[in-house]
């Protein structure tokens, strides 16, 4: 999916979070964003998902702006914090083959489930879990719809090294079917050798963005 | 003592043989709603849409009662027999779906506005159908208001069957969809699921579930009659399947008692109903403390040297590595007691 940032700005009442943003990418890339915290990652994939209201021709997703989409088609989302339910009892499996629209448990939805090492929770109540395996279930979650674009949000937080390097695999496979991926990361080791790209934010809403190959022998 | 009680209950199954009408189709409805109403209701709960089913059953009131200032007015012409009162109700509640919807959309900050507006709405044309229909005789109003088995007529049970198959088949084809949404709003909105629509839709077929409920129930519980037995099952469930069954059982045996008893006490049956259901909440209720109290029991004459709160525990389950290998016995008992 090609993305076009096109002068994009935002602020919650008086605070500006983000000041005159530009930049694309192209289907197929992969975009690491970074920055302290408060520094308007989350705010950024926000307003892409249009979970924040934005004025028209700053964002355009295949050429289109976001604000024509009338609904979204296959983005997976990892949100940095999930806005689940939790209080009604219900199971990984469950979350999981209600989230997969095809008919369930073919070879596609095994291999997700067990490349996240769900297996061992795969019954359990959600409310049982902790938060590296309810963090493991999501990206699962989010990967079962067979996203054209995949947005994770600080993913790697509160996963054990076993399940990191996991998620790095999944990555590469991704990557290789060029399906676009947007990862924000604290850490910076985490899939270096995969981005296409790497936006900046600063708390000051100053920004870079730099395109490797371009610059990576620099 | 004990034989009267066997004699009502042989009377009760003797008039059921007898006015087979007037007794089978509120058992037959009866149960398809028990079924229905704690599957909407899960949805209720987990959307928080409590209110709106209030509001739309007040709506839908008054298409009832439009209905019987209707057949009231054409009695004695050609079109006497046609006119079901709870067709309209399900007319009116989805004009009252699509009102509130409307109403929404003047108020950036107030939209629960549009709920108390279309309530009393609904309300004050009810009273002026009751008054102008000229049969204002306390009964009709209070079958509407509090249920009564005895007022569920062939149309009115073809209307019924219909509309139930119509909301099992929305069911069966969208299950996915709904859940997805109930439990994550915004992962449904972008991984390619219409929203808004199923959100309309899920709302039109809450307003269809009430109007043909409401002559069992009646208006004032239709949302206890939902809602109760959820509140029961989610204390209880294991998974979502696992809950929703168990809802469905509550449900059942309140509303087959309900109906029997009212029956034999000649009290509204929606009023036993939700009785029941708040009887079952309170064993369910009484039962999870017994739990709890028999566990710390325990805990304490097996006198562990720490006190572990089985609730952490389950969350944290990977990381309990520091605790000594004979604490990590107790935690897997724990954990073995909790599941059971
Ligand atoms: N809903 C909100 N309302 C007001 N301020 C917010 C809201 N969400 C985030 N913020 C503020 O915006 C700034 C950026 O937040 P966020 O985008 O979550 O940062 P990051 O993801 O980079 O850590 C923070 O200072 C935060 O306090
Ligand atoms: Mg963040």
């Amino acid at each position: 999916m090609r993305i076009k940032v096109n002068d994009l700005s935002f602020s919650y009442g008086q605070k500006t979070i983000l000041n005159h943003l530009s930049f694309s990418i192209n289907t197929g890339d992969f975009l690491t964003i970074t920055g302290k915290n408060g520094s308007g990652k989350s705010t950024f994939i926000k307003c892409l998902l249009k979970l924040h209201k934005i004025p028209n021709g700053m964002i355009y997703m295949d050429d289109v702006d976001i604000n024509e989409i009338k609904k979204y088609h296959n983005i997976g989302y990892v949100p940095q914090k999930a806005e689940f339910n939790y209080e009604f009892p219900i199971t990984v499996k469950e979350i999981l083959s209600t989230a997969y629209q095809q008919r369930t448990y073919d070879q596609f939805y095994k291999s997700i489930v067990s490349s996240l090492n769900l297996n061992k929770f795969y019954n359990e109540n959600i409310n049982n879990l902790s938060g590296g395996q309810l963090q493991r279930l999501f990206i699962a979650r989010a990967l079962l719809i067979k996203p054209r674009l995949l947005i994770l949000d600080e993913p790697t937080v509160g996963i054990d090294q076993e399940n990191v390097n996991n998620l790095y695999q999944i990555l590469k496979q991704l990557k290789n079917e060029k399906i676009t991926i947007i990862l924000i990361t604290h850490d910076q080791e985490f899939a270096k050798d995969l981005y296409d790209h790497l936006l900046h934010l600063d708390e000051d809403t100053n920004y870079t963005f730099t395109t490797i190959g371009d610059d990576k022998n620099v | 003592m004990f034989n009267q009680n066997f004699l009502v209950f042989l009377g009760f199954f003797q008039d059921l043989i007898k006015y087979k009408n007037i007794y089978v189709y509120p058992i037959i409805v009866g149960v398809i709603i028990g079924c229905l109403a704690p599957l909407i209701g899960s949805v209720i709960v987990i959307r928080r849409l409590s209110f709106i089913a209030d509001t739309l059953s007040h709506f839908s009131l008054a298409g009832v009662c439009f209905g019987v200032l209707l057949a009231h007015q054409l009695a004695d012409t050609v079109f006497e027999n046609t006119i079901s009162p709870i067709a309209l109700g399900i007319v009116f509640s989805v004009i009252g779906t699509l009102l509130i919807e409307k109403l929404r959309s003047f108020y950036k900050n107030y939209k629960e506005l549009s709920m108390p507006i279309v309530m009393s709405f609904g309300a004050a044309l009810s009273g002026i159908f009751i008054a102008l229909s000229g049969d204002s005789s306390s009964n009709i109003t209070s079958s509407l208001l509090f249920g009564s088995i005895s007022i569920v007529e062939l149309k009115d049970f073809i209307v019924i069957l219909v509309m139930s198959l119509i909301i099992i088949i929305f069911i069966v084809i969208f299950y996915k969809k709904i859940i997805t949404l109930c439990f994550d709003e915004t992962f449904a909105k972008v991984s390619g699921i219409n929203v808004k629509l199923l959100q309309l839709l899920i709302t039109i077929i809450l307003a269809v579930f009430i109007s043909i409920s409401m002559e069992i129930v009646g208006v004032l519980l239709i949302s206890s009659l939902m809602i109760v037995p959820v509140a029961s099952s989610i204390l209880v469930g294991k998974s979502f399947k696992n809950t929703c069954i168990i809802s469905v059982i509550f449900s059942e045996v309140s509303i087959l008692l309900g109906i029997y008893f009212s029956y034999t006490l000649s009290v509204p049956t929606g009023s036993l109903i939700v009785i029941f259901n708040i009887v079952i909440l309170l064993f369910i209720m009484i039962y999870r403390n017994l739990i709890k109290c028999f566990k710390k029991k325990n805990t304490k004459q097996l006198d562990y040297s720490i006190t572990i709160d089985p609730n952490t525990i389950n969350e944290n389950v990977d990381e309990v590595t520091e605790i000594n290998e004979e604490d990590k016995e107790i935690v897997k008992e724990e954990n073995l007691e909790n599941k059971e």
